[in-house]
């Protein structure tokens, strides 16, 4: 990165002590009877305003399907959301539906793009289904953030795997939402550019107080975070502050992973 | 494999239904048209050859002399059982409870059974003088009491009052309408001052074959002049002369059956893409588990042919079945178009189960090629996303020009000439060419309706304009399949228009006065115009007076004197009746061989008053005409012979009233005047073109409806396809109503697309048709029905609307959850 880093402020948002999302009870069960899985079973917990939190867990922990009811992605079985101060439980689909593209933003592991769209066509996606347009200082500075100027008129197949990502860690951004989920975020790129990737999420919430949550399974991604929450059998299994990649290893061992 | 193909078949049976449901409509299109083409022409001939069709050999003359003298000849010629002569001529009738007089053709209800053939609707046939049966054309019932002035041989007239026993059932003679007809016996018409016969039907002993017969009758009579037919094969001439010429009934049942299997082929082969497209992974897993491409290529194709044969069978059962409804209506309702009973030719079944299953086959061929190239490893890959590219085939484009350059070539030229049998193949190449054509063609004209649909629709249309261009090669196939629905139908929308406007301007040229009203005596009384003018409905007239002149040939002839000024507001043409101007003669053609004078020439014409030389002008058909003021200057007291009237525009229905008006205030002022009128002809002439676009718009809407369950298999496939995509999307944000939205631009953007193409390209084949079948015979007027037109393109656009219902309705299912786990 040797471009001149812009300071990217968000104005008249005093940093709040109060959880930006956080879930009671959190309950998931698939199928019924004999053949019930409990992907959650009863998860308490809460993700500060302005910070950076990685959830970890081994394989089938239930981390993503944690991720998807906290997103309101996927419905509870029981248990509740708050996104800030509104309950996501009892939203019907499309208050809901709003609620995504207004107030959070997401990060897959891949298939992240639609490939009929261009770059900067992905990225003003959300806001344009919510019948906004983009502020344009703001549009140039995540842009310029990411390194992307060069590349909007691109379609993501001529884009590589850490291009794609840093589009939709854009997309993710531009509407300001209350949370940024992304989900195993560089599962699929090498250390290097997952290393860029994590670096972008990290400086988003250091520098304009976003929320991140980010799930992921890799002890070096989750040295990032300001945050571990640990995730087994898809119950709370611990947290760890101010991780390292060596803490991180230990507690999942700990875990039994 | 076969237990593959076997398995395949019963596990993919759903979907199967889909592309089953196209092969069946497809075929049953196929028979159906057949059999009704089968059945009209059968009908024609049963009714229009009516009275042949019974006998087992006719004898007529070539230049209508006397047969009475062939008839001891012929009766004793071995095997003869019976002989009717054809005794024949004319009578004014009074019908009860009317004033007006009635033109009836006389014929002959023969005294031998097995020579009868008048159907009988009600009563009898007559059995002695002073009784006739007459068509149901003439209003009158069995018992009814007629005032018939018939005129005998010797020259006197006579009144007298006959018994109606029976009415006659002509339907599907196209000629019933035209004017009343009654059947005597032969005394009676004799007495009626019918002519000799020119015709003779003739009754075999029971056992005889009608060809041996034909061929003793042949040889006991003189070769000159006679012509001996079995009664089938007089019947067969007389339906060809009804229908116009023989070929031109040919060429348009060649039409008929091309289209019907071009539309055939096309659905089912699209279709067919389509459900393969769909089991890439299925098929690239068999050659995983080590199935060589040729067991793949036998499997798809074993299916096919398994799938095509059910198919078509359904369907030459639904095509009959549908041809037997069709015909039950048709007579239900009494339908001009000749349908009664119904014709089942083992062509048409064998052709149905052919299509069905060649074009079926012929259509796995492609995708069983494509399927035996999947690479095993596409199976293990993720479900591809759709490409963004496919290049359609150099070999596609090359081809659709060799079709398309000449084939329109061939098109212009067979309007030019004008003769359909050129510009048939012509269209059907073109066409062809066309399609071919639309893979490249289609998706840049949907790419450009996107881009004009993403300013409506927002975010949803223009993802959609997107997609609707991703996989050009299947958007350009499904459109065309709908294309192909549209350009036909809007053909025979167009092509039927330009038919009636063509045959109601030859109409009108042919009988350019909607009533003639003439005196049998020569004259009429001169205040007998302004009386009719008077009537309701009768929106102006003008009175011909007529004289006896002597022609350059010393003979008498009658003259009418018009005056141009009164009657061109009368007229609704004078294409074949042109108007003399003042020193000119109008001379109908045959008269001008006869004097041997042609156009320009000077004849000079004696009347009582003195004689004036005039400018010979030829027309085709026409009465010898003069202007009022040249006929005064011959004979000054030329009584009016003639009136000619003009109808108010109306309703075909309100004009009949009107002429029934004007006959019983002629009949009350005089008592033997003749009233015509063009009125019923022409609404029978729109009765018949109405019901055959009915019949042949609903037999297309079937292809049509077959395109857009492919619209609609098209869009399920992309909703597979997309799954991943449209949670994505519903992950971003997009609500479950804007991805319904979405798939409905999409729909709508292919669907409106093919139906503004097809309409376009119909417009121009229907007018190039109707030029090139109608131009055979005569002057061709084109017309475009707007109205019905935009009808069309609402209609296939809102379908396509409908078609992407139930794919949105199972992408909107999807949990947004479930779909990103792919
Ligand atoms: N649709 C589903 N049906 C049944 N079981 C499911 C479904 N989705 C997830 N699971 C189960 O729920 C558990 C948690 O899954 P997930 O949240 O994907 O785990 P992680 O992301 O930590 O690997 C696993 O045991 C998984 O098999
Ligand atoms: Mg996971």
């Amino acid at each position: 990165m040797s471009a001149p880093v812009p300071v990217l402020t968000v104005p008249g948002e005093p940093p709040s002590s109060a959880a930006a999302v956080r879930a009671a009870g959190l309950t998931k069960t698939h199928g019924s009877g004999e053949t019930a899985v409990h992907a959650l079973a009863g998860v308490d917990v809460a993700f500060a305003r302005g910070a950076f939190t990685a959830i970890m867990g081994p394989s089938g922990s239930g981390k993503s399907t944690l991720m998807h009811c906290l997103a309101g992605l996927d419905s509870a079985t029981a248990g509740s959301v708050w996104l800030g101060d509104t309950e996501l439980t009892s939203l019907r689909d499309d208050a809901l539906t709003r609620l995504r593209r207004e107030r959070i933003g997401f990060v897959f592991q891949s298939f992240n793009l639609l490939p009929v769209l261009d770059a900067r066509e992905n990225i003003v996606l959300p806001l344009q289904l919510a019948g906004r347009r983009p502020d344009p200082a703001w549009f140039d500075a995540v842009v310029a953030r990411l390194g992307l100027r060069e590349r909007l008129r691109h379609r993501p197949a001529e884009l590589s795997g850490g291009q794609q990502q840093r589009v939709a860690v854009a997309r993710a951004l531009l509407p300001r939402p209350d949370v940024v989920f992304a989900d195993e975020p560089t599962g699929n790129l090498d250390s290097r550019t997952g290393a860029e990737v994590l670096d972008l999420l990290r400086s988003s919430v250091r520098e304009t107080g976003q929320t991140v949550v980010m799930v992921t399974h890799d002890p070096i991604a989750a040295a990032y975070a300001d945050r571990v929450v640990l995730l087994a059998d898809g119950r709370l299994a611990g947290e760890i502050d101010a991780p390292t990649a060596d803490s991180v290893v230990s507690a999942l061992r700990g875990l039994g992973a | 494999m076969r237990s593959v193909t076997l398995a395949s078949v019963r596990a993919h049976a759903g979907r199967l239904v889909a592309s089953c449901l196209a092969i069946v409509l497809a075929v049953a299109f196929v028979v159906a048209t057949l059999v009704l083409n089968e059945t009209t022409r059968s009908t024609v001939l049963t009714a229009a050859g009516a009275q042949y069709v019974g006998a087992d050999a006719v004898v007529g003359t070539d230049d209508g002399s006397s047969l009475l003298d062939a008839v001891p000849t012929v009766s004793a010629v071995d095997g003869v059982a019976a002989v009717a002569p054809e005794w024949q001529t004319s009578v004014q009738a009074v019908l009860p409870g009317r004033t007006g007089a009635e033109f009836l053709l006389v014929g002959t209800a023969a005294d031998d059974a097995a020579l009868r053939w008048q159907r009988l609707a009600d009563g009898a046939l007559p059995d002695r003088a002073g009784e006739v049966a007459v068509s149901d054309r003439v209003t009158a019932e069995v018992g009814d009491v007629l005032q018939v002035v018939g005129v005998a041989p010797d020259g006197t007239g006579s009144t007298a009052e006959v018994t109606v026993t029976g009415v006659v059932d002509l339907g599907g003679d196209p000629e019933a309408g035209l004017y009343g007809r009654a059947w005597a016996t032969p005394e009676q018409a004799q007495a009626w001052g019918a002519a000799d016969p020119t015709e003779l039907r003739i009754a075999g002993a029971p056992g005889t074959d009608p060809e041996l017969l034909a061929a003793a009758v042949r040889d006991a009579l003189p070769d000159e002049g006679i012509t001996v037919r079995t009664g089938t094969e007089q019947a067969e001439v007389r339906a060809a002369s009804m229908l116009g010429n023989a070929t031109a009934l040919a060429a348009v049942l060649l039409v008929f059956g091309t289209v019907a299997v071009v539309v055939a082929g096309l659905v089912i082969a699209n279709t067919f893409a389509v459900l393969l497209a769909q089991r890439t992974r299925e098929l690239a897993l068999l050659r995983c588990v080590g199935a060589t491409a040729r067991q793949v290529r036998r499997s798809v194709l074993g299916e096919a042919a398994l799938t095509g044969l059910a198919a078509s069978l359904l369907g030459v059962g639904a095509g009959i079945g549908l041809a037997a409804v069709v015909s039950r209506l048709a007579e239900g309702v009494d339908s001009p178009v000749p349908l009664s009973g119904l014709s089942v030719p083992w062509p048409a079944v064998a052709a149905g189960l052919a299509v069905g299953v060649l074009t079926t086959l012929l259509a796995a061929l492609a995708p069983a090629r494509g399927a035996t190239r999947v690479a095993p490893l596409a199976a293990l890959r993720p479900t591809d996303p759709a490409p963004l590219h496919s290049r359609p085939g150099v070999l596609r484009l090359v081809l659709g020009l060799l079709l398309l350059l000449p084939g329109a070539a061939l098109l212009v030229l067979g309007v030019l000439l004008p003769h359909v049998l050129v510009a048939l193949p012509g269209g059907v190449l073109s066409f062809l060419g066309v399609v071919l054509l639309a893979q490249r063609a289609v998706p840049p004209v949907v790419r450009a309706a996107g881009g004009l649909v993403t300013r409506a629709g927002g975010v949803p249309a223009r993802l959609a304009a997107g997609n609707a261009t991703r996989n050009p090669g299947r958007t350009a196939a499904t459109a065309t399949a709908l294309l192909i629905g549209v350009t036909l139908t809007t053909a025979m929308v167009v092509g039927t228009a330009s038919t009636r406007a063509s045959a109601s301007a030859g109409l009108a040229a042919a009988y350019p006065a909607d009533v003639v009203v003439e005196g049998l005596s020569g004259q009429l009384p001169g205040t007998l115009l302004p009386q009719l003018e008077g009537v309701d409905g009768v929106a102006g007239g003008t009175a011909l007076r007529s004289a006896e002149v002597t022609g350059p040939d010393g003979q008498a002839w009658t003259a009418s004197g018009v005056d141009a000024a009164t009657a061109v507001p009368v007229l609704r043409s004078t294409v074949d009746t042109p108007l003399p101007d003042s020193g000119e003669v109008v001379v109908p053609e045959w008269q001008a061989e006869a004097w041997a004078v042609t156009d320009g020439d000077v004849v000079s014409l004696d009347g009582p008053a003195g004689s004036a030389p005039l400018r010979v002008q030829v027309a085709e058909e026409s009465p010898l005409l003069l202007t009022g003021a040249d006929l005064a200057r011959l004979d000054p007291a030329a009584p009016v012979g003639q009136l000619w009237l003009r109808l108010a525009d109306a309703e075909a229905g309100a004009q009949d009233a009107v002429v029934d008006a004007v006959t019983d205030t002629v009949g009350t002022a005089v008592g033997d005047a003749q009233v015509t009128g063009v009125v019923s002809l022409r609404r029978q002439m729109n009765e018949v073109l109405d019901v055959l676009l009915l019949v042949v718009t609903g037999l297309l809407g079937v292809a049509v409806v077959i395109a857009l369950i492919g619209v609609g298999n098209t869009l399920a496939l992309s909703v597979v396809e997309r799954r991943q995509e449209n949670g994505l999307l519903r992950a971003m944000g997009l609500t479950r109503r804007q991805l319904r939205g979405l798939l409905a631009w999409e729909s709508v953007l292919v669907a409106g697309v093919a139906a503004v193409l097809g309409v376009v390209l119909g417009g121009v084949y229907g007018m190039a048709g109707t030029a090139s079948v109608l131009g055979m015979a005569g002057e061709v007027v084109l017309a475009v029905p707007w109205l019905q037109v935009a009808a069309i393109v609402v209609v296939a656009t809102v379908a396509g609307l409908l078609a992407s219902v139930l794919p949105a309705r199972c992408a909107v299912r999807t949990p947004p959850v479930a779909a990103l786990a792919g």
